[in-house]
């Protein structure tokens, strides 16, 4: 009775890990396409409202699900508090802030907390489109991660059940 | 307050070298800063050189050169890290900031179409010109403005440049909106082709212009008059620096659409304004009913004279 109950535990537990992955991956691509949705707003913000990035940080902190409602909205209240501090250092703060809690690759991470946002461009499509090379990478990476991501939960599932198997039969 | 303000206008890493300018707000007039040249600032219309450590010097101080780098980091702070949204401004060669102060932009010029101006590149000249709103000064002229059943009259004030028209003309405009004790207060609307008058920042007033005062900001005169006209109905319509024709005949439109009319003009005299060819049919026909001519005695800025239509003395 104890071996049936300890062999359903572990393989309660490999299905566990193995769905925690595959949520794991679909949580990146989620955080990956609202991205890409902000990106897009800054650009469209920048290229036909003219507004300023403080201002788009406003507007997103009024649109955006949590956590980037806070995150943006703390960069806009910080950038009005006139301290002088330059807005890159601040978004870069609250975003590495922000992201520190959501579940995606470093790599990716550095891409967002560096988002070409104040390359002094004075035209203002120009630097909606250097900020849509930022778009084009994590757009591209959102991508194979779409395509990649049925075989890889199929695998992962699998794996996960054929891993608790072995183990029960190696513990048996 | 003012000091703040004029701090807030350099980033954080600059405003210890700021800090002793920044205290005589109150008379700080200007401060320009050029690449490869010490900064100077002017107060109280005497000349300073500012040294690396911020010090106030009445000699040019060794070794206190402004860098590219340090004009480009007020530019951007002074845009909000965003200058693709002053591009506009820019092309004119200036940026109005919070406060209404202005800042004049010089540096290489980028054409287009042979001799449009597109763009400036490698801004190495910033002269931030403070903003001093002085509250009161037109109460004299005040009763001269409207007719015996509280109507605004027609007004031009003539003036050369540096006495104050605009500070006059933003003074008269709060009055009128606001409302006095000779007549009550009525909708103006202002084009502000270069944000002088209401000193817009990011679309709002930065200058008390009244209550009931509607700013078309950063719009040719022209063009401005007749959207004002077709969009807020106006009582009064006001416009700093008529210089064309073309400004005239929106003029003309403007007040035959029963709008009121305040205006200023660059002109030493009556006499002289009499004779710029645009000016001389309107004149005749009476458009202003009131001509304020200002001008500079002793470094005062005065009102040398108030004149009716017929350009007689009231």
């Amino acid at each position: 009775m104890l071996k049936l109950v300890g062999s359903l535990c572990i393989l309660a537990g490999c299905i566990g890990w193995g769905a925690n992955r595959i949520g794991e991956e679909k949580s990146r691509i989620r955080h990956l396409q609202e991205w890409i949705r902000i990106i897009r707003r800054i650009q469209n913000e920048i290229a036909y409202g003219k507004r300023t990035l403080p201002e788009i940080c406003l507007l997103l902190s009024e649109s955006c699900p949590e956590p980037y409602r806070e995150c943006f909205g703390a960069i806009y209240e910080q950038a009005g508090r006139q301290e002088g501090e330059g807005l890159e250092q601040i978004w870069q703060r609250q975003v590495a802030q922000c992201l520190s809690a959501v579940r995606l690759p470093e790599e990716e991470k550095e891409i967002l907390k560096c988002l070409p946002l104040d390359p002094g461009i004075q035209e203002e499509k120009f630097q909606a489109e250097r900020i849509g090379q930022s778009m084009d990478l994590l757009t591209r990476k959102c991508r194979q991660a779409e395509d990649a991501y049925e075989n890889k939960a199929r695998v992962t599932t699998c794996l996960s059940i054929l891993a608790g198997v072995f183990m029960t039969i190696l513990l048996l | 307050m003012r000091q703040e303000e004029i701090l807030y206008m350099f980033p954080q890493a600059m405003r210890g070298k700021w800090a002793q300018a920044a205290a005589q707000a109150d008379s700080l007039q200007e401060i320009r800063m050029r690449v490869n040249a010490p900064a100077t600032v002017l107060i109280g219309n005497r000349e300073w050189f500012v040294d690396g450590a911020g010090r106030l010097l009445d000699r040019q101080p060794a070794g206190a050169a402004c860098s590219a780098e340090e004009l480009e980091a007020v530019l951007k702070h002074l845009c909000q890290y965003s200058v693709y949204a002053f591009a506009d401004e820019i092309r004119q060669g200036f940026l109005t900031v919070q406060g209404g102060h202005r800042v004049g932009l010089a540096g290489q010029v980028i054409l287009e179409d042979g001799n449009r101006v597109r763009n400036l590149k490698y801004i190495r000249y910033l002269n931030i010109r403070i903003a001093h709103e002085i509250k009161g000064v037109s109460d004299r002229v005040l009763p001269y403005l409207y007719d015996r059943r509280g109507g605004v009259l027609n007004t031009l004030l003539v003036s050369p440049p540096g006495c104050g028209k605009t500070t006059m003309l933003r003074d008269i405009i709060r009055h009128l909106s606001d409302g006095t004790k000779y007549g009550q207060g009525v909708n103006v609307s202002v084009v502000d082709e270069r944000s002088e008058i209401a000193g817009s920042y990011l679309g709002i007033a930065q200058n008390d212009v009244g209550i009931r005062t509607d700013v078309l900001d950063g719009c040719p005169k022209q063009e401005g008059m007749m959207m004002l006209i077709r969009a807020m109905a106006p009582r009064v319509l006001a416009v700093d620096e008529l210089g064309s024709e073309g400004d005239i005949r929106a003029l003309q439109m403007a007040s035959g659409c029963g709008c009121k009319l305040i205006a200023t003009i660059h002109g030493e005299s009556l006499a002289e304004i009499r004779r710029k060819k645009y000016m001389r049919d309107i004149m005749e026909d009476r458009l202003f009913e009131r001509y304020l001519v200002l001008t500079k005695k002793n470094g005062q800025c005065q009102v040398e004279g108030i004149y009716d239509g017929e350009g007689l003395r009231c």
